[in-house]
């Protein structure tokens, strides 16, 4: 039977952008549901090189981004400690690239309010020694590095603390305007129930299928997705992000992730939101255009390449790089459907901005007047460091931070249960993934809580699976230490495996050459070979 | 500025876990692919230490058995240099990197003496104290060390070698020295040992003395450089000491060897080898019937250059030469004497102790001096380097 609920503000989209909104409705006391078609930043927020923009590279065309980005990475800095590494960036200046931007360039980040700092080449590349000796200029500027798709839960962990409700994995199926009131329909993609959900303000906050959500409200918008490949390398050659000083292009931009780096990225139109499969054409020249600033660079071994789509607006005609990354707020009240909004563009360092832009919007359309206090609450309540320290013992790593850090509100059930396993034993709380230090208890407190159904979903939460050995070991550890804690997935423990390890292999089947295709072998071997899990050997040989 | 070498080939296929004697013996340590490559994701990142790096005992399975070439050992040691700079190592672990420097400093007093005084349970008592087991046997010091005594021997001209003795030889065990300088001469080479020569730096990189264990470096690469360059070939008979000069230093220090070259040094064993096969040196036509057993020193494995010495033995048909191939002896320089490690130690060695008890023969030749020390101690049995072997196969006229 469909049920209806009731709620004032319907988000549609669980990016950046529309958990960013929940969160600011949620922190302003209005009741609000967001509704996300596949998991937590299933589409571009988890899609992008992770660069907390300092605005270096927009402040010479566009000015206006550049200021905003500059005041969006201050604030999320501050808010979102646990999401951000404070890396900061360089903009080298390579012989083929114009000295002439350079003026124009410092001239953009006075203007914006960037501080940009010339250091010596030579002190730079001791902080940065792979960097090439052909470098000419240096500059540093507060670029960071920021994960995506953490910034996204601890958005969600916010707004749901705040009262805000997330569904994930619903798609909207129908929107329909009831008196005054819109009536959108759901589905459950796993279950395939069906939902309907009754609002006052609809909010279309889906990114790259936001022109999708706005054709069934009957809007004709131009949003074009646009798609950019990366590449993910295997160790952190560089301390900090690490620019090309030139007009935005293909493949400048190095950002330092934890124990990996990430190369960036290309931009070619599409005409699907979830175009996300990159091409061996893609990926071989993004290495031809990153090797003049790490000249070892097609020596470092690449883990895996990955593309997202760029939610770019497009009014007029304007394409890829030169379309603007400017955000747009539109109350569709003047298309004669009000109490519908939509927020198109953007990226993900101005999320905040967008979410506040859009939730003034919307607070206006309902006569609330509260204001947005999202730049000053941080997303995550921090834990008593003693808390922490009296943890330590129950871990195989001492060093607890990189846990912490991703665990956001989740840290006290894994935290509780590392504590629960048996202290005799000297290897209760062992490493399932070496390769990213996850160990036991964490992967059993994130398959237990409620939206966890896959080993993909604990990936996601805890990098199981994402560093070197790209789950050729990990994969079994993790489901048969599933199996030893009766812990269940949505899927039977072979076809979990199957499934994980396919889409391990989605990634990196462009990508494996060298060592990685080395590690390959090794899977196959291990998986096909050892434990014939295509089950197909021995049916071909009889 | 700290060096990190690239993690890159490790496929974390965890053969060097399954080789790794520590990781076998204690629980307590993550083992090589998870201390070595896989925490060195992290370091770059500057992730606080592993509190288990300690446990590593440099012996380098780890890099024997992998398939990638990955050096994790070295991977380690970096990683302790570069922990020991931000957190200075005990007075302990200064005093077992240090033996040359005590050796040296005390080397007017009667060795007599010092072996006496170390000998006291009391001071055992007391080295226990701050962290050396008391179980473990020690060596004892020369009456004169071996680079001073062997210049007044008289020695015919000849051809010219260069013999890097190391502390081992230098400081507890002349004889190997001798042994050597006699077997040289008999093939018309006057040895020549250098004062200039330091300790190769190997204990000083385990225990974390980074600045120590350059000095050392420079000194040792600079005179090996002016020997190769007066064509002088050099050559040692300690496997620890080539591994760490003609192997390691360019991991450590690469601004060493961009200076003065990777140094060359002959395995002493290769070098009589050479010389037997070129009719250089003859052998005895009557030599002495005898039976040894072979311990191969895990340092000389990790050369990747086979077993010398035990193929040098093997050229004497009248020798019995048995290889144990029973693993690590467990004391892996100075680790088996670390308080904390002894019982570490012990568990590694324990089945080349057992190969060696079980065996009627009463005589171990090895190269490495503090394998020797290990398995005596353990085993009662007899232990000399190969060189000793050679000397009496070479010297006998029939009666061992």
């Amino acid at each position: 039977m469909k049920t209806v609920r009731e709620t004032t503000a319907l988000v549609i989209g669980g990016g950046a952008t529309g958990i960013g909104t929940l969160r600011d409705l949620s922190l302003r006391g209005i009741p609000a549901v967001l509704a996300e078609q596949g998991g937590i930043a299933h589409g571009t927020s988890s899609r992008f090189h992770g660069l907390l923009h300092s605005g270096g590279r927009y402040c010479v065309n566009d000015t206006l981004s550049a200021k905003e980005c500059i005041e969006e990475n201050t604030i999320i800095r501050r808010i979102g400690r646990h999401c951000v590494e404070e890396t900061e960036g360089f903009f080298a200046l390579l012989p083929q690239d114009d000295p002439d931007y350079v003026p124009a360039w410092i001239k953009g980040c006075e203007q914006a309010g960037i501080r940009a700092e010339e250091i010596d080449v030579a002190q730079a590349r001791l902080l940065e020694p792979e960097l090439s000796s052909q470098i000419s200029r240096i500059f540093r500027v507060p670029d960071s590095s920021i994960d995506g798709f953490r910034l996204v839960l601890h958005n969600a962990m916010s707004a749901q603390r705040h009262g805000g409700t997330v569904l994930l994995y619903h798609q909207v199926t129908a929107l329909e305007r009831i008196g005054d009131q819109w009536l959108v329909h759901l589905v459950n993609t796993q279950t395939k129930e069906t939902t309907s959900i009754m609002a006052q303000v609809v909010i279309n906050a889906a990114g790259s299928w936001s022109g999708i959500v706005a054709a069934m409200a009957g809007l004709d918008v131009p949003v074009s997705p646009d798609k950019g490949t990366l590449i993910v390398f295997n160790h952190r050659f560089s301390q900090r992000v690490v620019n090309r000083l030139h007009p935005g292009s293909d493949g400048d931009i190095f950002v330092p992730h934890g124990s990996i780096t990430i190369l960036g990225t290309t931009s070619v139109p599409t005409d699907k939101p979830d175009d996300t499969t990159p091409s061996r054409e893609e990926i071989l020249r993004l290495l031809d255009i990153g090797e003049p600033l790490f000249p070892h660079l097609k020596s470092y071994r690449i883990l895996r390449a990955f593309a997202g789509t760029r939610p770019l607006y497009t009014p007029g005609s304007a394409q890829g790089r030169n379309a603007s990354r400017n955000f747009q707020v539109f109350d569709h009240g003047s298309d004669g459907l009000p109490g519908f909004f939509s927020i198109f563009g953007g990226k993900l360092t101005t999320y905040r901005l967008m979410a506040e832009r859009v939730t003034d919007a919307v607070c206006q359309y309902l006569g609330v007047n509260a204001p947005c206090t999202t730049a000053d609450t941080p997303m995550i309540e921090e834990k008593p460091v003693e808390r922490i320290q009296q943890a330590k013992r129950f871990f195989p790593i001492p060093d607890l931070s990189l846990l912490v850090d991703r665990a956001g509100d989740d840290l006290e059930s894994i935290l509780d249960n590392a504590q629960q396993r048996d202290p005799a034993s000297p290897n209760s709380n062992p490493l399932i993934c070496e390769c990213e230090m996850v160990s036991l208890a964490e992967i059993a407190a994130i398959a237990q809580s409620k939206d966890t159904h896959s080993l993909t979903d604990i990936r996601l939460r805890t990098r199981l699976g994402m560093g070197t050995c790209q789950g050729t070991f990990c994969t079994l550890r993790a489901v048969t230490a599933l199996v030893e804690n009766d812990i269940k997935t949505a899927n039977d423990p072979l076809t979990e495996i199957t499934k994980f390890l396919q889409e391990r292999f989605r990634g990196i089947r462009e990508t494996v050459w060298g060592t990685q295709a080395q590690e390959m072998q090794l899977n196959n071997a291990i998986y096909c070979g050892v434990l014939n899990l295509n089950g197909q050997q021995y049916a071909s040989t009889k | 500025m700290s060096v990190h070498l690239n993690p890159d080939t490790c496929l974390a296929c965890s053969g060097c876990v399954v080789h790794c004697p520590v990781a076998e013996a204690t629980p307590a340590f993550l083992g090589p692919r998870m201390i070595g490559p896989a925490f060195e994701r992290f370091r770059l990142l500057g992730i606080v230490e592993d509190a288990s790096l300690h446990y590593c005992a440099n012996c380098k399975n780890c890099e024997i058995s992998c398939p990638q070439n990955v050096p994790v050992a070295t991977i380690n040691m970096l990683a302790r240099l570069e922990q020991c700079r931000k957190t200075p190592p005990s007075l302990r672990d200064w005093i077992v990197a240090h033996g040359e420097l005590l050796a040296r400093t005390t080397k007017y007093v009667p060795a007599s003496l010092r072996n006496w005084a170390l000998g006291l349970s009391l001071t055992r008592l007391i080295l226990d104290g701050i962290g050396i087991a008391k179980q473990c046997p020690m060596p004892s010091f020369a009456k004169e060390p071996f680079r001073d005594h062997i210049q007044r021997i008289d020695q015919a001209q000849g051809k010219v070698v260069a013999f890097f003795p190391g502390c081992y030889t230098n400081y507890y065990d002349p004889q190997t020295g001798f042994d050597l300088v006699w077997v040289l001469n008999q093939a018309g080479y006057r040895v020549l040992v250098p004062k200039d020569f330091v300790c190769c730096g190997i204990p000083l990189i385990s225990g974390g003395f980074k600045d120590d264990a350059l000095a050392n470096a420079t000194q040792n690469a600079k005179v090996v450089a002016e020997l190769t360059k007066a064509s002088i070939p050099v050559i040692t008979t300690c496997p620890s000491c080539r591994l760490m000069l003609t192997r390691e230093l360019a991991a450590f220090f690469p601004t060493v060897t961009k200076t003065y070259g990777n140094p060359n040094v002959i395995d002493a064993m290769d070098f009589l080898a050479r010389l037997i096969a070129s009719s250089e040196l003859a052998l005895s036509p009557n030599p002495p019937t005898l039976s040894a057993l072979y311990h191969a020193p895990c340092h000389l494995r990790a050369q990747g250059e086979g077993l010398p010495g035990f193929d040098l033995l093997r050229y004497f048909p009248s020798l019995s030469i048995t290889n144990l191939n029973a693993g690590c002896c467990g004391i892996s320089g100075s680790y088996g004497f670390k308080k904390e490690k002894y019982a570490i130690g012990q568990t590694i060695g324990s089945a080349l102790f057992h190969a060696v008890k079980s065996s009627p023969v009463s005589v171990v030749a090895s190269e490495c001096g503090t394998c020797r020390l290990q398995i005596a101690g353990a085993t009662g049995k007899t232990c000399l380097h190969p060189i000793t072997l050679v000397r009496t196969l070479l010297e006998g006229n029939g009666v061992a």
